[in-house]
């Protein structure tokens, strides 16, 4: 027993300690800039997931929250002139009890208003893996770890499975073998200003198209046929030729193209060359990770995530980008990663959205919704919510968030949902604070004029 | 083109007109609308012909005149004049074949190389300095086609009281220099006179304020009495005169803000020009309260030389602040918030600036001067209350932050680069408190921690918008600040290197 005690008070003479203190104070300022540099180079998301709401990030707040306690603890019993450093380590405890009951309970959303349409889902920013049976009308969904690096789900739901998920994906080509013998190319089309590289297979299990538009050229690959009637802008690729109408001459031109040298097309000084043609290999996507990019504000590398699924001997990739639909037996299975989604118990119509523009200018002075919110039997009540001005129903408050146009005069809203059980605690937390570090500089400085008096 | 012909051939038969004596000091006063609000013409010439070139002159022209005549050469009348546009980036001046000492490139000859520029910006997909400065360059061209094409100068037209604006190339018609040759020997004097006494009717003079503040260069006087203060304080025994100056430098800067509170309509608190004002005018305010509280005069010193840096800053460092004011983003329109969450936080610096300013005298004085135990002590302890106050002002900013944020974003925290910064600064300065308080922290090692603390300040204040530039906070953001934010780190770490290396004696005596 008396071990057990000389172990906590050697714990809590290590956690009490201002020195303990100092070291938590300091780790967690390091961590925070380097989370600062994480966000500027990767982007926000990236920062939340690989510092700030990742477990070791937690273990050191928690030893902060730990160092608070103890300090308070190991100065009691009160003393009048310590009555600041009580208030302000309240303070501290109760914040911090609040921020847990809001990462536990709390929910920060947004639900997307387009006009005079009732909406009641609200996205929250976690996601999650989707997989529906249409026939059936089942449904499931699997929660997608909040993590900066690949995990493997290792999830199995009616025979399909979930392998890895990657939170930040860009994809590369993979030319992979076919059973099949069927042509496959890739060519670069550009000029002065732009470079476009265009994939194409007849390969049925390629994902790319036969035809790709760029600007007023259409340009179509097919590799079989020789000829078409077509003499509007038009590029016809055949694998190892190309063949486009000369509006000159008045005929079509064919042209061998070169796999190390530009081929000049008629139109804006567009060259063309072909990278790759093969017959028994086909061209795929294939998602791999990296370090998101932030440019300017905007990810500009890494946006897509991926998870792999295997269904019996098929295996494919699930973008964010669009949902999959896979012939699983004699049924149509929907696979889809999407945000996670919070039905609200009444509806809010967007009745108008308004956007001020400071005088003479392009430059926004203020967006606002006007919204109706429809409560079922109990009739309806109607809101106007603008910057600084949000709107509270039952325990959700919503706000002006952002807009998205939809013709030239017509607007929808965008409005972030918030859940806070938290918020109490965080405000009586913050007054604590606040007070305490006055009472704190007033009194120690009485118990110094004091003690000089005394001396 | 053919209404755009008549009336140039019209313009021609006017002597007056034609001689650009139109262009004159006189237009200064004229109303014009401009970034959201309405202000006198010789403000907008000013920030135009100074975003353009880099200078408010044009040889021998005002900005006014500069302006004006750009205008009228645009409208065909003959004029000599001729404008650079500045081209700082190296990589830029390669591009337009600049020579190294050259930092600008006429506009005409500008006008034969932007095929190129538009080119590299389709070309450069990453938004790096190269990038940024090609994009000010088209920028300042497309300022200077605006003005030369009189799409940039507004003139008011009253219509049942009220008032709207249009360009100079929609306003000045054929039919209105007719109708106006009729009764004036100088009819485009004349059309604008009278569109100048419609506003006047309409909207009264109160836009003439910003050319009071402008022409009054009140924070110039201001800095002057503040160098003047410092002197007197250090110089003379007797208080009185430094007193008395100090208190005349924070009237003119109380004149000063007060008039750009009035223009703007809302707390100067909103881009960096302002926070850099305001926390040299907050340093000097805390100074003077510490000085009563604790009758030590070397507050107010502090405070008065923190003054005297921010406005210099203000007033020779214009390509980094933007002196101009701009409308506000949406969230950021609410004066209530604006008038205590970014104050305090403001002011929170500014108090720590003056731990900042006692620091380092404290570290030069160590190194250079004599100075024994006891002052060392008593100096701790003027820059310790220096950092109470800043402590306890930052936390109360961040909280009220935090407030704001969850009224209006709502969510407390957001881990927004600005905000995390904040807390930062917050977390190392108790650090530095708590060290205090063990043996990790002696006096010695105290003031320089302090002196080297201040460099999390200046990262939160500034390094966020220049080095980071991201996040909610991007409201603030401006170019030209890296370099200033480098010199300044470097300055103090060597600072630092040179005072607390050497073992020096009178350290010694510090423990």
């Amino acid at each position: 027993m008396n071990s057990l005690k000389r172990t906590y008070m050697y714990i809590e003479n290590i956690l009490a300690s201002l020195k303990f203190a100092v070291f938590i104070i300091l780790v967690f300022a390091i961590c925070l800039g380097f989370g600062t540099i994480m966000e500027s180079s990767h982007g926000t998301d990236y920062a939340n997931r690989y510092i700030y709401k990742s477990l070791p990030f937690m273990a050191i707040q928690f030893c902060m929250f730990l160092s608070i306690v103890f300090a308070a603890i190991v100065r009691l019993p009160p003393k009048k002139h310590l009555y600041g450093f009580y208030t302000i380590h309240a303070g501290l405890i109760i914040i911090f009890i609040g921020s847990f009951v809001t990462y536990q309970s709390g929910v920060d959303g947004s639900i997307k208003l387009n006009p005079n349409a009732a909406s009641r889902e609200v996205l929250v920013s976690r996601e999650e893996f989707r997989i529906k049976f249409p026939s059936r009308g089942k449904e499931a969904s699997i929660d997608l770890p909040y993590s900066a690096s690949g995990e493997n789900l290792n999830t199995n739901y009616q025979g399909i499975k979930l392998g890895t998920f990657i939170p930040f994906a860009e994809e590369k080509l993979e030319w992979r073998p076919g059973k099949e013998v069927a042509p496959s190319s890739r060519y670069r089309i550009h000029n002065d200003k732009v470079s476009e590289e265009l994939f194409f297979s007849l390969n049925s299990k390629a994902r790319f198209g036969q035809s790709r538009k760029l600007g007023p050229l259409n340009v179509h690959y097919m590799p079989n046929k020789k000829q078409a009637n077509n003499k509007t802008p038009v590029l016809l690729l055949h694998g190892k030729v190309a063949s486009y109408f000369d509006k000159v001459t008045k005929t079509w031109v064919r042209v061998t193209l070169n796999e190390n040298k530009d081929t000049p097309l008629p139109w804006m000084g567009l060259k063309l060359r072909l990278l790759e043609h093969h017959e028994d290999i086909y061209p795929e996507m294939v998602p791999y990770y990296v370090d998101p990019v932030q440019d300017n504000g905007k990810i500009i590398k890494g946006s897509l995530r991926a998870v792999h699924v295997t269904i019996g001997n098929h295996q494919f990739w699930v973008r964010s980008t669009e949902p999959t639909t896979f012939n699983f037996g004699n049924e149509l299975v929907h696979l889809e990663i999407a945000k996670k989604q919070l039905t609200l118990p009444y509806e809010i119509v967007l009745d108008r959205f308004k956007m001020d523009l400071d005088p003479g200018t392009q430059t926004p002075a203020s967006f606002e919704s006007f919204v109706t919110v429809f409560k079922g039997n109990k009739g309806s009540e109607k809101h106007h919510i603008f910057m600084n001005n949000p709107m509270k129903r039952d325990s959700f408050t919503f706000y002006q968030a952002s807009f998205f146009p939809i013709s030239e005069e017509l607007f929808g809203s965008i409005l972030s949902v918030n859940f806070d059980p938290g918020r109490t605690w965080k405000y009586l937390g913050s007054l604590l604070l606040v007070l305490g570090s006055i009472l704190h500089y007033f009194l120690r400085r009485k118990h110094k004029v004091s003690n000089t008096e005394f001396a | 083109m053919s209404k755009l012909m008549g009336l140039l051939v019209l313009l021609f038969t006017f002597e007056s007109f034609a001689q650009l004596d139109f262009c004159n000091a006189d237009l200064e006063t004229f109303p014009v609308q401009a970034g959201g609000r309405d202000k006198p013409f010789y403000v907008l010439a000013t920030e135009g012909i100074r975003f353009i070139s880099g200078d408010a002159k044009v040889g021998t022209l005002t900005a006014t005149e500069a302006f004006c005549q750009l205008t009228m050469k645009g409208f065909g009348i003959p004029s000599e004049i001729q404008i650079n546009i500045k081209v700082d980036h190296p990589e830029v001046k390669t591009l337009l074949r600049l020579q190294d000492d050259e930092s600008n490139i006429p506009a005409t000859s500008l006008a034969n190389k932007m095929g190129l520029i538009e080119a590299e910006l389709v070309r450069i997909k990453e938004n790096n300095s190269y990038r940024k400065e090609l994009n000010k360059v088209d920028q300042r061209y497309k300022t200077y086609l605006a003005i030369t094409q009189g799409r940039a100068w507004t003139i008011p037209v009253a219509k049942n009281n009220t008032v709207h604006f249009v360009s100079a190339a929609e306003f000045l018609t054929k039919e209105k220099v007719l109708d106006a040759t009729k009764k004036s020997q100088s009819p485009v004097q004349y059309i604008f006179e009278q569109a100048k006494n419609e506003y006047l009717k309409v909207k009264g003079d109160g836009y003439l304020l910003e050319l009071k503040y402008y022409k009054w260069n009140l924070f110039l006087w201001s800095m002057l009495l503040s160098l003047i203060g410092i002197f007197l304080f250090v110089v003379l025994k007797n208080k009185l005169p430094g007193t008395i100056i100090t208190v005349l430098s924070l009237a003119v800067q109380v004149s000063a803000m007060a008039m750009r509170v009035m223009i703007s309509g809302r707390a100067p608190v909103t881009n960096m020009y302002e926070t850099v004002m305001f926390s040299g005018f907050g340093a000097l305010v805390i100074g003077c309260i510490i000085t009563l509280m604790r009758k030590e005069k070397a507050f107010v010193i502090a405070g008065l030389a923190f003054n005297f840096l921010t406005l210099m800053m203000m007033k020779f460092a214009n390509g980094m602040l933007d002196p101009g004011i701009s409308p506000l983003v949406p969230v950021l329109r609410d004066n209530f918030w604006l008038s205590t969450h970014v104050t305090t936080v403001i002011l929170s610096y500014a108090a720590l600036a003056l731990s900042w300013v006692l620091a380092n005298s404290i570290l030069i004085r160590s190194r250079f001067f004599k100075i024994d135990s006891k002052e060392h002590r008593y100096q701790v302890d003027l820059i310790y209350t220096c950092i109470k106050f800043g402590v306890v002002l930052l936390a109360t900013g961040v909280i009220l932050g935090g407030i704001w944020a969850d009224y209006s974003w709502g969510r407390f925290w957001g881990w927004d680069p600005k905000e995390t910064w904040s807390l930062i600064v917050l977390l190392i300065y108790m650090a530095i408190l708590h060290g205090k308080s063990t043996s990790w922290i002696p006096p010695k090692r105290f003031v320089p921690l302090v002196a080297a603390a201040f460099l999390t300040v200046m990262m939160a204040w500034f390094g966020v918008n220049y080095i980071l530039a991201s996040g909610l906070h991007s409201y603030g953001f401006s170019e030209g600040g890296a370099l200033f934010l480098g010199s300044f780190f470097l300055i103090q770490i060597l600072l630092l290197l040179v005072t607390t290396l050497k073992i020096n004696p009178q350290a010694e005596q510090f423990p």
